[in-house]
């Protein structure tokens, strides 16, 4: 008989999807258009093929070793010391990704929903709640993405689709931009891998399915629906504000929500819906950061205390993002934290993976 | 591998004691002889005080003494008259017969098939305590225990807590031979195990553990069969001590054990591979485990019509969600977020709030917490009082209160809604958890708006994803998904196409109908029709 609890290749997908729709959906048009112009589609498409490199190494970092996560590849690869060094560096660089992109939700929400609700709270509330599921078992884990997937991708597709009728075609062209040169075009698509980037978790899963064989199949498929979200956001967006208005909007996503209408007037703004829907899909991806914290501090420190790790990481999380003033030092930040977060997310793994190469070594296959 | 079923290994278990009585330890090694004034006199220092206590002497084929004891208020004395004491009277025991009196009794003179014989005062009481009654005959160390019990008990009546239009009227009862005689009856099959159980150290219980033998995992069984045994209490009055003990997760709103008093829904749920927990002295019979599900569907929903079943089940999940959002929604609506919503209703619902002097969320919880104790008085009241009780909740609370411009009209509306939306589930526990949850969604809606409506409502979720009902996912089938179960969760589609058991409960017999059997057989048997 099987074990029920095992994890499967679609909700490995389904994680990667529910993880990469984040935080960044709402913002990611505007900082796209604002470097590369009309070239936008293009340049993000660029990011998107840069960010499958990461994938690809995770995944196949998994296969090789399907008995262990990362902190135990690690270790396997570059030695206990220097494995648990690069481990701590990961696991850290998630907790400050995470407080930062903490903050920026808390900035949606009283700029969009409560202007006079102090901050703080809706920063404690998102961790309060992440907190709270993060010392559980993976199962629950992954029952959690793929219960909310459909409420994160049902909105989203409410808001895109009739958005379509708005659309004004010569706001696409040309499509490699004015003037844009080679390296504007990667450094917009940056930002875009920035975004779509963060799946790290899964090297957290892959021990736990039932055959970790397939998961470079499900991995490539995850990552590849979840960007693809991205890169029709941006192209509508930008297809229907154009260049030069995209970049009065700091959440162009939301305006595109505020443009659509349902018929029957039950609610007067689809945007709520939208909003709903993007709590959902913070809390997905800042939940898989801090399941990797509390996973990765466990296995460090060969402990089983979830709770105690859980709890502890709530206070570095909440000063983290209690740092910024405004809205304009967050953006600051969440980019300047990304771009170093490209060098872990992306290059790390490339680099561990073609050294387990070099050194021919394997996990343990059973 | 993992274990399945089990609970989560953090779990302590209790240390195992049994207490036993003092009366039956120091009676263990006190052994009965042959005369009958003495064993009488061991029964009499014990139960003399009992107002049933029976004992009736006479002489045994005219000649020998012999005395009957027994606890009138368990015994059928008509039986005792007419089928022991008259035939122990009449007969004669045969001169000639080299057979011991006590052999020749049990074999030639009682037509009885549950006759024992007893040794010691222990087991005798013991056996008067069940219902038997005892014979002493002079002469004879040992007593023989007949078992001639009989007990009250109410006629099958159709069950009051799960009333269906159509289907079956039959609904369990508190003794537990009729319950499983009830099963028995829908599954004359030699896979339908009964195996008993005795539990509660003061009322040793009766408990019966029903599965089919070639359906249910056997780690399921096995884990269900480990949690009851572990089972340390005094008293066990209803299924509802059993369901305490055996669940997952105690301090969850949410029931993890299904209850029902209809016997066609058990077997329904025992042929999909589940196991029932049938209790003497409980007309609830528990069903583990148990999924989100299936506290809103009915037995009934089997019986009509697939498209209509299907779109009252999501009436009803419809109704569920309503309960438990519907006013916490209205009070971050009208308190945070007013151009949610379209401005007619805003000016609507703002036009008839004039003069009401609370802020809205104090008004609904005022009006909810109103409701509860209307709820809790109509259910408690005897049923001649119920008129009087319903027209002051109409008049008081509805009209008046709003006459009064003590509440607005639309929070009338809007409470009517969440309260009728809670009782069109057909579960009451897991109504009841969605109804006390709502109060904390209308604080947290209140004091943070859409913020704090949307982290309750997935505090909630997120609690519910992580529970398991002896290790089956409760909010499985939707996650983790499952295409064939979904055919029968929030839809219901037609029979025929639901050919597979859920798989969440891993079944040996995975299919429901054997398509190459089913074939074969209904040909055969359509050759002979025609």
């Amino acid at each position: 008989m099987k074990p029920n609890n095992a994890v499967t290749p679609v909700q490995l997908a389904v994680t990667i999807i529910s993880t990469i729709i984040g935080v960044s959906i709402l913002g990611i048009p505007n900082f796209v258009t604002e470097k590369v112009g009309t070239a936008a589609p293009l340049s993000s498409v660029l990011g998107v093929l840069m960010g499958g490199f990461g994938i690809l190494a995770i995944t196949l970092l998994g296969r090789r070793f399907p008995k262990q996560t990362l902190i135990g590849y690690n270790q396997e690869i570059l030695g206990k010391k220097i494995g648990n060094f690069f481990s701590i560096i990961v696991i850290l660089f998630f907790l400050t990704l995470m407080g930062v992109e903490t903050r920026h939700f808390a900035e949606v929400i009283v700029g969009s929903l409560l202007p006079n609700t102090p901050i703080s709270i809706a920063i404690f509330f998102m961790i309060f709640l992440c907190a709270s599921v993060s010392f559980l078992s993976v199962s629950t884990f992954v029952y959690i993405h793929f219960f909310y997937l459909p409420f994160i991708i049902i909105p989203l597709l409410i808001i895109l689709l009739p958005s379509i009728q708005n659309v004004t075609y010569y706001h696409l062209l040309p499509i490699t931009g004015h003037d844009v040169s080679i390296r504007m075009l990667f450094s917009g698509g940056m930002n875009v891998t920035q975004a779509v980037s963060n799946f790290m978790v899964i090297a957290m899963l892959i021990p736990f399915m039932k055959n970790p064989q397939k998961c470079v199949k499900s991995g490539l498929w995850g990552y590849a629906i979840g960007s693809l979200f991205f890169i029709i956001t941006i192209t509508i967006a930008l297809a229907v504000f154009g260049a030069e208005e995209m970049k009065h909007l700091l959440w162009p996503t939301l305006g595109l929500g505020k443009m659509v209408r349902i018929p029957g007037d039950v609610l007067s703004r689809v945007d709520a819906i939208l909003l709903i829907a993007w709590i959902f899909a913070v809390f997905t991806t800042l939940f898989s950061y801090y399941f990797l914290y509390v996973r990765g501090v466990a296995e460090l420190m060969r402990s089983s205390r979830y709770r105690l790790i859980a709890f502890l990481g709530f206070p570095f999380v909440f000063m983290v993002a209690s740092l910024p003033q405004d809205i304009y030092e967050v953006y600051y930040y969440v980019l300047e934290v990304t771009l170093v977060g490209l060098i872990i997310t992306i290059i790390y793994p490339v680099l561990l993976f073609i050294l387990s190469i070099i050194r021919r070594q394997r996990g343990i296959t059973e | 591998m993992s274990p399945i079923f089990k609970k989560s290994p953090t779990n302590k278990e209790g240390e195992r004691f049994v207490p036993n009585s003092s009366i039956i330890q120091k009676a263990q090694t006190v052994y009965f002889t042959p005369n009958i004034k003495y064993n009488f006199e061991l029964f009499t220092s014990i139960l003399q005080k009992d107002a049933d206590f029976l004992s009736k002497k006479f002489k045994v084929f005219g000649e020998t003494p012999a005395v009957l004891i027994c606890l009138k208020s368990l015994v059928d004395m008509e039986k005792i008259e007419r089928d022991i004491i008259k035939q122990l009277q009449n007969k004669k025991h045969p001169d000639n017969s080299h057979t011991p009196i006590t052999t020749y009794i049990m074999e030639d003179v009682l037509y009885y098939t549950a006759v024992e014989t007893v040794k010691n005062l222990a087991a005798g009481i013991e056996s008067l305590l069940a219902g038997k009654a005892l014979v002493f005959i002079e002469g004879i160390e040992q007593a023989m225990a007949l078992d001639v019990y009989t007990q009250e008990k109410r006629s099958i009546e159709q069950s009051e807590t799960e009333r269906v239009v159509r289907g079956p009227r039959d609904g369990f009862i508190e003794s537990l031979q009729t319950n499983v005689a009830l099963l028995r009856y829908r599954l004359p099959v030699p896979e339908f195990r009964v195996e008993q159980r005795e539990v509660g150290t003061r009322t040793k219980t009766k408990i019966a553990i029903c599965y089919l033998d070639d359906i249910v995992n056997p780690e399921l069984l096995e884990e269900v069969r480990s949690r009851i045994d572990k089972i340390v209490i005094d008293r066990i009055l209803d299924a509802g001590y059993i369901e305490h003990y055996i669940q997952d997760d105690v301090t969850s709103p949410f029931p993890q054990v299904q209850n029902s008093e209809r016997p066609d829904r058990v077997v329904g749920n025992l042929l999909e591979g589940r196991v029932s927990i049938l209790v003497d002295g409980s007309p609830f019979a528990l069903i583990v485990p148990a999924i989100f599900v299936q506290f809103y569907q009915t037995s009934e929903d089997y019986n009509e019509r697939w498209i209509i079943t299907s779109a009252i089940r999501i009436i009803r999940l419809a109704a569920l969600v309503f309960s438990l959002t519907f006013s916490s929604f209205y009070v971050t609506v009208l308190s945070f977020h007013p151009e949610l919503i379209p401005a007619t209703f805003v000016v609507a619902a703002s036009s008839g709030r004039q003069g009401v002097p609370f802020p809205v969320v104090i008004e609904v919880l005022i009006m909810e917490i109103a409701m509860e104790i209307l709820r809790e008085a109509t259910v408690r009241m005897p049923q001649q009082v119920g008129g009087a009780l319903s027209i002051v909740g109409v008049l008081v609370v509805g009209q008046a209160a709003v006459q009064a411009g003590f509440v607005s009209p639309i929070t009338v509306v809007i409470m009517a809604l969440s309260t009728i939306g809670s009782f069109a589930t057909p579960s009451y526990n897991v109504a009841t958890a969605f109804r006390v949850l709502r109060f904390i969604l209308i604080i947290l809606a209140g004091t943070f708006g859409l913020l704090g409506l949307a982290v309750g409502i997935m505090l909630v979720l997120n609690h519910m994803l992580s529970l398991r009902s002896f290790g089956v996912p409760y909010m499985a089938p939707f996650s983790p998904g499952n295409y064939q179960e979904l055919k029968d969760s929030f839809m219901r589609f037609p029979i025929q196409w639901t050919k597979e058991r859920p798989k969440h409960l891993q079944p040996q017999d995975k299919k429901r109908v054997d398509n190459r059997k089913y074939n074969k057989r209904s040909g055969g048997e359509g050759n002979n029709e025609t």
